[in-house]
C-alpha cells in the first residue's frame, strides 16, 4: 500500500505525464541499487543476530572459543554446545523464516490481497490438522508428525487449488476457498484438542504454537535443501510477479502466460511453507509482516520477494533469541514471539501512515 | 425467497425442539411450551435445555449474520467476519484471562469478559483503521496476531485454564440458560436496530466512499454508526455462543446470492439466515453422534465452509 504511493509519488514524471527515456533507466537502477542495499543491509544483520546467536546461552563460551570451534576447533563439549545444539537451531529459524516470508511475499503478490498468508489461506491449518491426526489419533511421534503435518499442508493446498480453479485461478476466488478450508480445519483442530485427554492435548497444542528448540539432524538437511531448491526457484522466477501485479488482462497483453505462471509460483510458495511447517510448526505471523516491511523498503517485484526472505530470516531469528533470553526464568517458543513482537510493530506503522496523510 | 428462508428458519427452531440426545415426543414438547408440567421429567428436557438452547441459538446466529454484513459492507472487504476484524480475538483472550486469573469456571461467568475483550478488540481496530477497507483488515490480522500467542503463552503455562479454555473456544450453545440473554439482550436489541439503520447507507457506501461522500453521505457518521453497532453485536454473540466461525463471513455472501446486492434486503435476511444456520448445525451436532454432541461451532464450520466455498466457486463471485 505504502509501497504504491512511494513508487506513484516519486517517479519523476514530467507534469505532462511523458518519462524520458534517459530518466527512466537511472531510476531503474536507482532501484536496483536500493534493492541491492537493503539486501545487503538485511545480510549483514542475519550474520551478526546469527553470530550473536551462538554466544548466548546456558553455558557461557568466550567469542574466540566459539569461531575456533566453528572453524574445527574446540573440546568435544564446545563441540556439542556450537555445532549440536546452537548451530541447528538458528539454521533452522533462519530457513523457516526465510521460507514463511518469501511464500507470504509471493501470496500477497499473486492475490493481490496483503493479508494472504499461510494462516489465513489454510495452508498452517491443514499442517496442524495433519500434525494433530498424527499426534491425537494415530499416537504417532517424531518425523511421522511432521510427515503428516507436510501431507495435511500439501492436501490443503491441493484442494484449494482443485476447487479454487474455474477456467483459471482468480485472487478473490482462492482466498475465499482458502478461508473456507482454514476455517474447516481450524474447527477439526479444536474439536481434536477439547476431545483428547488434557496431558496429550497440551503437547499438541504446543506444536500448534511453532517452534525451532528441536530441529535437528535429518529433518534440518531436508528444510536445508527443500528451502535452498524451492527459494531460488521462486527467486529466479519471480521476475513474473511484476507484470502479475499490474492485473490479468496487462500480464496477458505483455505475453506472460498468467494461469500457467501463477499455478508455479504459488505452488513453490506453497511448497516453502509446507516443508518450514512441518519441521517447525506454524510460526505466525512472519509470512505477513516481513513483506509488509519489504515491500515498504524496496517497492514491488522480484527484488520485494527475496528482501522479504531475508527480513523474515532475520526477524525469526531475532524472535527466537528474545523467547529464550529476553526475560529471565521465562522460555516462550518462537511462534509466540514472533506475535507478540511483530504485530504491535505493523499497529504501530498502520497508526502512524494514518497520521502523515489525508489518505 | 424470504418466505422460503423464514420457512427454514421455522423448520430449525421446530427440529431444534424436537431433537435431541435423549428421545422426547413432539406431544410433550407441545405439551410442554403450551401446558407446562414441572414435573414430567419429558417436559424439563424441553424446557430447562431445548428452550433456553433454541433461543440463544436463533439470537446469537441472527445478529453474527447481521454483524458480518455490516462488517462487509462497510469494509468493502468480502473476507471482513467477527473473526477477521480481531473480535474473536479479543474475546478469546479476555477469556483466557478469566479463567487463568480471575478463577471463574463456568460458561455463565464468561459473558462479560467475552463483552468486553470483543469491545476493546473492536475499538482498536476500528480507530487504528480509520474506516479505511484495508487498513481496518490489516490492523484485525495484526490484532489477532497479537493474542493468539499471548493466549498461547497463558495457556502452555496453566494447564486448568487450558482445559477450560479448549470448549470454550470451539464455541457451542450447551452450559448457558435463559439469564445470560436477559444480562445482554438491551445490546442487542441496540446493535441491530442501529444495524438496520445502517443498510440504506451501505448501499451509496459500495460505491466507494467518494461517490457516497459526494452524492451527499456523511460517511465518518456511517462509519462510527456502523463500529458502534458492530461492537455491540459481536460482543453479545460471542458473549452468548463463544467464537462462532463462519457464519458472519457465509450469510452475507449467501443472502447476496439470493437477493442480489440491495443491502436494504440483505441486512434483514442475513438476521434469518444466521440463525437458520446456527441453529440447523446445532441440532446436527445433537444427532450425528450416538450419545454424545458434536459442538455448534464445529458443524458450523461443516455446513459453513462448503456453502462459503461453492459461492466462491461461482461465476459471480461477491464483487464488493
Amino acid at each position: 500500500m505504502t509501497g504504491w504511493r512511494r513508487v506513484a509519488g516519486g517517479t519523476g514524471c514530467s507534469a505532462d505525464g511523458h518519462v524520458p527515456a534517459l530518466r527512466l533507466s537511472a531510476l531503474r537502477a536507482g532501484a536496483r541499487h536500493r534493492a541491492i542495499l537493503v539486501a545487503g543491509l538485511c545480510v549483514a544483520g542475519v550474520v551478526g543476530l546469527a553470530f550473536t546467536a551462538l554466544l548466548l546461552g546456558a553455558t557461557s563460551l568466550p567469542a574466540t572459543r566459539v569461531v575456533a570451534t566453528l572453524f574445527g576447533g574446540g573440546d568435544p563439549g564446545e563441540q556439542l554446545i556450537v555445532l549440536g545444539l546452537r548451530a541447528p537451531r538458528i539454521a533452522a529459524a533462519l530457513l523457516a523464516g526465510v521460507g514463511f516470508a518469501m511464500a507470504g511475499a509471493t501470496f500477497q503478490s499473486l492475490l493481490h490481497n496483503p493479508l494472504a498468508s499461510p494462516d489465513i489461506l489454510g495452508i498452517s491449518g491443514g499442517a496442524s490438522l495433519g500434525a494433530l491426526v498424527c499426534l491425537l489419533v494415530l499416537g504417532a511421534t517424531g518425523p511421522l508428525v511432521a510427515l503428516g503435518a507436510f501431507a495435511g499442508a500439501m492436501g490443503v493446498a491441493f484442494v484449494i487449488w482443485a476447487v479454487a480453479w474455474n477456467r483459471g485461478l482468480h485472487g478473490i476466488r482462492f482466498v475465499l476457498v482458502g478461508v473456507g478450508v482454514a476455517y474447516l480445519c481450524g474447527a477439526l483442530v479444536g474439536w481434536l484438542i477439547a476431545s483428547a485427554n488434557v496431558r496429550v492435548a497440551l503437547s499438541a497444542f504446543q506444536w500448534t504454537v511453532g517452534s525451532v528448540a528441536d530441529v535437528r539432524g535429518d529433518s534440518l538437511g531436508l528444510l536445508t535443501v527443500g528451502t535452498a531448491v524451492c527459494a531460488g526457484w521462486v527467486l529466479v522466477r519471480s521476475r513474473m510477479l511484476r507484470p502479475l501485479v499490474l492485473g490479468d488482462d496487462r500480464a496477458r497483453s505483455l505475453g506472460v502466460r498468467v494461469n500457467a505462471a501463477r499455478g508455479e509460483l504459488l505452488g513453490a510458495a506453497v511448497l516453502l511453507v509446507a516443508l518450514a511447517t512441518s519441521v517447525t510448526g506454524p510460526i505466525s505471523f512472519i509470512a505477513l509482516c516481513a513483506p509488509a516491511i519489504a515491500r515498504r523498503l524496496v517497492g514491488h517485484g522480484s527484488a520485494a520477494v527475496g528482501t522479504a526472505g531475508v527480513i523474515g530470516a532475520a526477524l525469526t531469528l531475532a524472535a527466537d533469541v528474545a523467547g529464550q533470553f529476553a526475560i529471565p526464568g521465562l522460555v516462550a517458543p518462537v511462534g509466540i514471539v514472533t506475535g507478540i513482537l511483530g504485530a504491535p510493530y505493523v499497529l504501530w506503522l498502520l497508526a502512524r501512515t494514518d497520521r502523515r496523510g489525508p489518505q | 425467497m424470504c418466505a422460503v428462508c423464514v420457512l427454514a428458519l421455522g423448520a430449525a427452531i421446530t427440529a431444534s425442539l424436537l431433537f435431541g440426545t435423549r428421545a422426547v415426543s413432539a406431544v410433550t414438547v407441545w405439551q410442554a411450551l403450551t401446558h407446562p408440567d414441572a414435573a414430567d421429567p419429558g417436559q424439563q428436557v424441553v424446557t430447562g435445555l431445548r428452550v433456553p438452547r433454541t433461543i440463544i441459538g436463533i439470537i446469537a446466529g441472527a445478529i453474527l449474520g447481521l454483524a458480518g454484513t455490516l462488517s462487509q459492507g462497510v469494509s468493502r472487504n468480502p473476507l471482513a467476519d467477527p473473526g477477521l476484524l480481531g473480535m474473536s480475538a479479543g474475546a478469546s483472550l479476555a477469556v483466557v484471562v478469566a479463567i487463568a486469573f480471575c478463577g471463574i469456571t463456568s460458561p455463565a461467568g464468561y459473558i462479560w469478559f467475552a463483552f468486553v475483550g470483543t469491545a476493546v478488540a473492536a475499538s482498536l481496530v476500528f480507530s487504528i483503521g480509520r474506516g479505511q477497507p484495508a487498513r481496518v483488515a490489516l490492523a484485525g490480522a495484526a490484532l489477532t496476531a497479537l493474542f493468539t500467542p499471548l493466549i498461547g503463552l497463558i495457556l502452555l503455562r496453566n494447564t486448568d485454564a487450558f482445559n477450560q479454555y479448549r470448549f470454550w473456544a470451539m464455541g457451542s450453545l450447551t452450559g448457558r440458560d435463559l439469564s445470560a440473554v436477559s444480562a445482554v439482550w438491551p445490546f442487542a436489541v441496540l446493535g441491530v436496530l442501529l444495524a438496520l439503520g445502517m443498510v440504506n447507507r451501505l448501499n451509496l457506501l459500495a460505491l466507494g466512499d467518494d461517490v457516497a461522500r459526494s452524492l451527499g453521505q456523511r460517511v465518518g457518521f456511517t462509519h462510527a454508526v456502523s463500529g458502534i453497532s458492530l461492537i455491540l453485536l459481536c460482543g453479545v454473540a460471542t458473549a452468548l455462543a463463544g467464537p462462532l466461525a463462519l457464519i458472519g463471513l457465509v450469510v452475507p455472501h449467501a443472502a447476496r446470492r439470493l437477493v442480489g446486492h440491495d443491502y436494504r434486503w440483505i441486512g434483514p435476511l442475513s438476521l434469518v439466515l444466521g440463525s437458520t444456520l446456527l441453529l440447523g448445525a446445532d441440532t446436527i451436532g445433537r444427532l450425528v453422534v450416538p450419545n454424545t454432541e458434536l459442538e455448534a461451532g464445529v458443524v458450523t464450520a461443516f455446513l459453513g465452509a462448503p456453502i462459503l466455498i461453492a459461492i466462491a466457486r461461482s461465476r459471480r463471485v461477491a464483487g464488493l
